[in-house]
């Protein structure tokens, strides 16, 4: 197989770090970018040599005749710009959340699946060390049935009222703490635990932002009797970069979890490979960590999408974030937007 | 190319960053919130022989800087090693108003001093949006100016402006940005990488010579891109007076006991060290194990 010609639609903060992560990639060729831009446009063509640029997606699409395209740009795009993808049969990488809409979201992950292409959604937790350990523990039942359980993510990303608006002004438009910040903390539930049957208790408040929330809370519930609850606030300055944190209390232990390692709590010996021993065990990311051939902002990043150019090339199967793990967030999302509106937090 | 120090004091345990525990990094961030008690902690870094500073841009560092600067006299052996720029500044900014916008503020909001009249003068960012070695000549500006004054020996690219660029492959920015520092500071160009073997292959392929390399070295790999074994390789293969090699990390967050540390640091052919400790004892310690091999440079 030639390589991989890739396109990028939307050089924002996520398009230029995908750019920069996946050029490393020995079977991937980027051929083309779009952006509204003209200033991103015209520094990329000044600088990268023989990269196309186009103002339109659409031209990107009917010219550059890409196999696979990285999509990044406001999330109320994502559906249009995929729709177009399916039909020419070019594979997708969307970025988080998969789009503002939870019927589009179904949509596209039943049109890629019926053409078997593929599709993956940028929760990119999914491929951090620490996540994928927790996943591994609670399915081989470490620490036993999981009762109860806390996923928060906390960062300082508004701390004072806007100034301008932008994209991220608008719920609409794939922004708020729901959308941009919370959907990671919501993937990480169904990544690790499954998606709930139920959601209750949702509320939601703004501190700074204008028209969306800025803290969300929530209660999850399933039919086998575990619950638990989600906290997430973008607005915690307490915080120098965001982070998720992990809680699970399960019949036989306990775990905590957050990007830095995992505290275990072993109720018995854990006769099994792991050999942890009754009470605290610790778990230091420098354990567990596997390194990348590029690194750019941390191995998660370049491993999500490896993991997109791999299954591409046939090497790798595909299946840790699809379309429908970006349906199922989604539908989460919609959920929590429903629920706090009946608790008339938010108007 | 001027030899650079073998130890060098890091900055990392004062503004609480730890890669291993949030918890740990939230306490040494309450005891240094007094900044006068990260002039203790520097004073006796010196008193056990240390005379060389790394410390990032952050919004600490101006006091910090300027402390330094009006006790000159008593700190004048004192060599310094910017790294710029401070990463979640920008990262905030450009996620509120998307990067232009973001730059535009930096530039010309926050900086009368610089002279906005002469950017104005020069077209402001429509010109400067064309031209990307302009706009990094300014923002490299805007970041050095808090030293001024002080001593300045090497000035670091931080690792994510350096890795995201090196991923883009492009040989002007490299070049540009240590010809800068040369010409302008008359100080050495640093660049900090988590991928040394790539970024050291680049520069060779590029011509670029007479540079510091800083990276993440311990003998668990923590943090080194693509393996260890590749570390060792380009580190064995090594011209000290083409690049000089600084190691971070090397004890990866205390994964790694520091005399195991640096007996594998030692045996390398790296011409220095970057760390950072906040107890007289941590700081003595890591001093006394330190002894880097005499490198012809």
């Amino acid at each position: 197989m030639h390589k991989i010609k890739l396109g990028i639609i939307g050089m924002g903060r996520m398009g230029i770090t995908h750019f920069s992560i996946i050029n490393s990639h020995p079977e991937v060729e980027i051929i083309a970018v779009a952006d509204t831009s003209k200033m991103t446009l015209d520094l990329l063509k000044k600088y990268v040599s023989g990269i196309q640029v186009y103002k339109d997606y659409k031209e990107l699409i009917e010219n550059a005749k890409p196999d696979a395209i990285i999509v990044c740009t406001p999330p109320n795009l994502h559906y249009e710009v995929c729709k177009l993808a399916y039909e020419k049969s070019i594979h997708v990488f969307a970025e988080k959340p998969f789009t503002a809409d939870v019927q589009q979201a179904e949509d596209l992950m039943k049109l890629f699946e019926s053409k078997g292409l593929v599709n993956q959604v940028g929760y990119v937790n999914r491929f951090n060390d620490v996540f994928v350990t927790v996943k591994k523990y609670v399915e081989s039942g470490l620490i036993g049935v999981i009762i109860r359980f806390k996923s928060e993510m906390f960062s300082c990303t508004v701390s004072k009222k806007e100034e301008t608006e932008s994209w991220r002004s608008f719920r609409e438009n794939g922004g708020g703490a729901v959308y941009e910040i919370a959907a990671h903390a919501i993937d990480l539930v169904d990544f690790i635990i499954g998606p709930p049957d139920d959601i209750v208790g949702t509320s939601m408040n703004q501190i700074y932002s204008k028209h969306v929330e800025d803290i969300v809370s929530s209660t999850f519930i399933y039919k086998n009797g575990c619950s638990g609850t989600l906290y997430v606030n973008w607005c915690d300055t307490s915080y120098r970069k965001p982070s998720n944190k992990l809680e699970l209390f399960g019949s036989k232990g306990k775990i905590l979890a957050d990007q830095h390692g995992i505290k275990i709590f072993m109720n018995e010996d854990d006769l099994s490979e792991t050999k942890y021993k009754k009470g605290w065990n610790t778990v230091y990311i420098t354990d567990i960590f596997t390194p990348v051939p590029f690194y750019v902002r941390g191995n998660e990043f370049t491993r999500q999408l490896y993991h997109f150019a791999n299954t591409i090339l046939g090497q790798e199967k595909g299946n840790i974030c699809t379309f429908k793990d970006g349906f199922y967030a989604q539908n989460i999302m919609h959920q929590l937007f429903i629920d706090a509106q009946k608790n008339a937090i938010i108007e | 190319m001027e030899k650079i120090d073998k130890i060098v004091f890091g900055d990392n345990q004062f503004f609480g960053i730890n890669h291993m525990s949030q918890e740990k990094a939230q306490q040494l961030s309450e005891k240094f919130f007094q900044t006068e008690n990260i002039y203790k902690v520097y004073d006796i870094a010196f008193k056990n022989g240390i005379e060389a500073v790394m410390l990032n841009s952050n919004d600490r560092a101006k006091e910090i800087c300027e402390h330094f600067r009006s006790n000159k006299s008593k700190y004048s052996h004192l060599a310094w090693y910017p790294s710029i720029p401070y990463p979640h500044k920008y990262a905030n900014m450009v996620n509120e108003k998307g990067i232009f916008p973001a730059i535009n503020d930096v530039l010309f909001s926050n900086n009368s001093a610089l002279g906005v009249l002469g950017m104005v003068a020069k077209g402001g960012m429509a010109v400067l949006g064309k031209d990307a070695i302009e706009l990094m000549k300014m923002l490299v500006d805007i970041e050095v100016k808090i030293y001024k004054g002080l001593d300045i020996k090497v000035i670091f690219l931080q690792n994510i402006i350096v890795d995201l660029m090196l991923g883009y492959d492009i040989k002007e920015v490299f070049y540009e940005y240590c010809t800068y520092i040369r010409k302008k500071y008359n100080a050495l160009p640093g660049l900090i990488t988590q991928n040394m073997p790539y970024l050291k292959s680049k520069l060779e392929e590029w011509g670029i010579e007479e540079v510091v390399i800083c990276s993440s070295i311990n003998k668990i790999g923590y943090l080194m891109s693509p393996d260890i074994q590749s570390y060792l390789d380009a580190i064995k293969n090594n011209d000290p007076n083409k690049y000089q090699l600084m190691a971070m990390s090397t004890l990866a967050s205390g994964a790694i006991r520091a005399t195991d540390a640096y007996d594998f640091i030692n045996s390398l052919n790296l011409q220095s060290v970057v760390f950072g400790a906040s107890s007289e004892k941590n700081i003595k310690e890591t001093v006394s194990l330190i002894k880097l091999g005499e490198q012809n440079l």
